[in-house]
């Protein structure tokens, strides 16, 4: 899956990245009319703002491809080894996630002599490849995950040499040994036990976490039916999670399967 | 979401319990075939027809369902009599078999399923007399089982569609049919995204990240749910990546109208990021207006005119599809 804005020109154009001029100008006009303005093949499939986009990426498919010296630059742009580059606005931030660390490749290669007199070249700039989501779902299912194990407790990181500090006085920075449910099994119980062992009273975990205290409560009794739809009560697990330092998908996933097997009685709610 | 039941669209991760049975659909060799589009009038019945006469005629042995829970009428299409049994009896458990429903069309290796006529419920079959429905049908022993479903965007017709090992789709290019088709397929492709979801427990994700902003196409929507949790975002990629409509045009009146299949697959391709197979153009032709009028298939009444030859046309491509596909695959 491409965005029209990660598609290479070719891509939009659908050439092969060979193609000479005549069958570029040809595909131009074969794709301007399949799916430009008014096209029956694109209506109601985009929004006008993408059916904008496709179509600015058609015209500049058509100034780049078709001018030998911008051709040849964005040629050597897509000839990166890396497919994308950070910092492409909200791609970036998607990189991270997946464990690839893009290096920042800012084209170092020397540059064509021509393109030295730089007021001579009147093009814009051959756009930068963009990440793509596509190669990376590839690359991610190659490369070992680079995510954190999804639940890291703070005793494992912090040396066991950190112990005994009298409980009374300050904050523990080693907090207790951290009751995990058997097989993830986040009940309300469960995530109660976690709470105190991070020694966490109800009102505490209510302010930090914006979740009023009838909620906690509420959640870890388990009285689902005072509880509020799914698609709130998710987002209170997450936070509930993210304070208690929980995985929290596996524990708003968990839990709603409860909730959701609790109030129907054939236990169906996952169906 | 009591309301979206899963069918059988794709198979339960193995370390998670079994939801139904697998087994008898690995068994099978057969094919389903279901014609939607979601316009009404746009020749699914007559197109379902004509390509189970084709089918059968190379030997396949085929058995038409009329799935247009409301308003069949594939019986006249084929110019036989209202059928004493019909979808109903089925649905209604008036017989325990779908085989029991099944009436001779006259055409050797072609059966009938004939939809249900006169009662109202059956239009609206609950839960599990889809799922029998559906499930009858898979365990047809037939080589081709073709679903005529009707028009709209009802759960019912998308499931229907779903579970097909070809899904087509048929468009007119006309700017209405055109855009229920788009309507149609983009349905079918949300709630396909909806019952991966269920089924690999990534519905409480999908639903977070989509209410975390508005997507304009899946593609984004993808992005945003792989950053999330990379590997639910693989897995559902790779589940989506099944979802590939196979498209027919018919009526073309110019030749702007038989680019128009290409010009569909490469918009959607660019658009949705997803694939489409192109299986063929059926040129607009009166004499199929004529064989409709006459109660006779066109096939039968004039397999000489080009519209007619179209459909030896796509049924190369789908039987091309189903040599180069893995077997469950599709599913």
């Amino acid at each position: 899956m491409k965005r029209l804005s990660d598609q290479t020109l070719y891509e939009i154009l659908e050439v092969p990245q060979d193609a000479d001029a005549p069958a570029i100008a040809a595909a131009y006009e074969r794709v301007r009319s399949l799916y430009g303005p008014g096209s029956l093949a694109t209506y109601t499939l985009m929004t006008p703002e993408e059916a904008a986009l496709l179509t600015s990426r058609i015209d500049e498919a058509k100034q780049t491809l078709l001018d030998a010296e911008a051709r040849a630059r964005y040629d050597a742009s897509l000839a990166q080894p890396a497919h994308g580059r950070p910092g492409a606005g909200e791609n970036g931030a998607a990189a991270a996630p997946f464990g690839i660390a893009s290096p920042p490749v800012i084209p170092a290669a020397p540059r064509p002599a021509a393109e030295a007199e730089a007021g001579a070249v009147p093009e814009p700039p051959a756009p930068a490849p963009t990440l793509r989501p596509a190669d990376l779902l590839q690359a991610a299912a190659l490369a070992p995950p680079a995510q954190p194990p999804p639940i890291r407790l703070e005793r494992e990181i912090v040396p066991v040499a950190a112990t005994p500090v009298p409980p009374a006085s300050v904050p523990p920075p080693a907090p207790p040994e951290i009751p995990m449910p058997e097989g993830a099994l986040w009940s309300g119980e469960a995530l109660r036990r976690v709470r105190e062992a991070r020694g966490l009273t109800v009102q505490q975990i209510a302010e930090r976490t914006k979740v009023t205290r009838h909620h906690v409560e509420n959640i870890e009794g388990e009285r689902f039916s005072a509880l509020p739809a799914p698609v709130y009560l998710r987002g209170i697990l997450l936070s509930l999670a993210r304070e208690l330092r929980l995985d929290g998908q596996k524990v708003a996933r968990a839990y709603l399967e409860r909730a959701a097997g609790a109030d129907g009685p054939g236990g169906s709610g996952s169906r | 979401m009591a309301d979206a039941p899963i069918l059988k669209l794709v198979r339960p991760l193995p370390e998670e319990p079994v939801r139904r049975p697998p087994a008898a659909a690995r068994r099978r060799s057969r094919r389903v075939i279901s014609i939607g589009g979601g316009k009404g009038g746009i020749g699914k019945s007559l197109i379902s027809a004509n390509l189970a006469i084709e089918l059968a005629r190379r030997g396949k042995r085929v058995v038409l369902v009329d799935a247009d829970l409301g308003g069949a009428n594939l019986h006249t299409t084929l110019g036989i009599d209202v059928p004493r049994r019909t979808l109903s009896d089925f649905i209604e458990r008036k017989v325990a078999r779908i085989e029991d429903v099944v009436t001779p069309t006259g055409i050797e290796n072609l059966g009938l399923v004939s939809g249900a006529l006169d009662h109202l419920d059956a239009a609206n079959p609950r839960y599990a007399q889809k799922m029998r429905l559906l499930r009858h049908v898979q365990q047809m022993d037939v080589d081709y089982a073709i679903l005529d479903l009707g028009a709209g965007t009802h759960a019912n017709v998308l499931d229907f569609f779903l579970v097909s090992d070809h899904g087509l789709l048929v468009l007119v290019p006309e700017p209405t049919a055109v855009e229920n088709a788009y309507r149609f397929v983009k349905a079918a492709f949300w709630r396909r995204m909806r019952n991966v979801a269920q089924v690999y427990g990534y519905d409480p994700l999908l639903r977070s990240v989509m209410e975390s902003g508005t997507f304009r196409s899946p593609v984004e929507l993808m992005a945003t749910f792989a950053e999330r949790d990379p590997e639910a975002g693989r897995n559902l990629a790779r589940q989506l990546a099944a979802f590939r409509p196979r498209l027919v045009v018919n009526q073309a009146r110019t030749p702007q109208d038989a680019d128009m299949g290409q010009a569909v697959v490469a918009a959607w391709r660019k658009y949705f990021g997803l694939e489409m197979d192109f299986l063929g153009t059926i040129a607009y032709d009166d004499e199929m207006w004529r064989a409709v009028r006459t109660r006779r298939p066109l096939l039968v009444e004039r397999p000489d005119v080009p519209s007619a030859r179209a459909f030896g046309g796509i049924a190369d491509a789908l039987l091309a599809l189903d040599t180069a596909a893995r077997p469950g695959v599709a599913g």
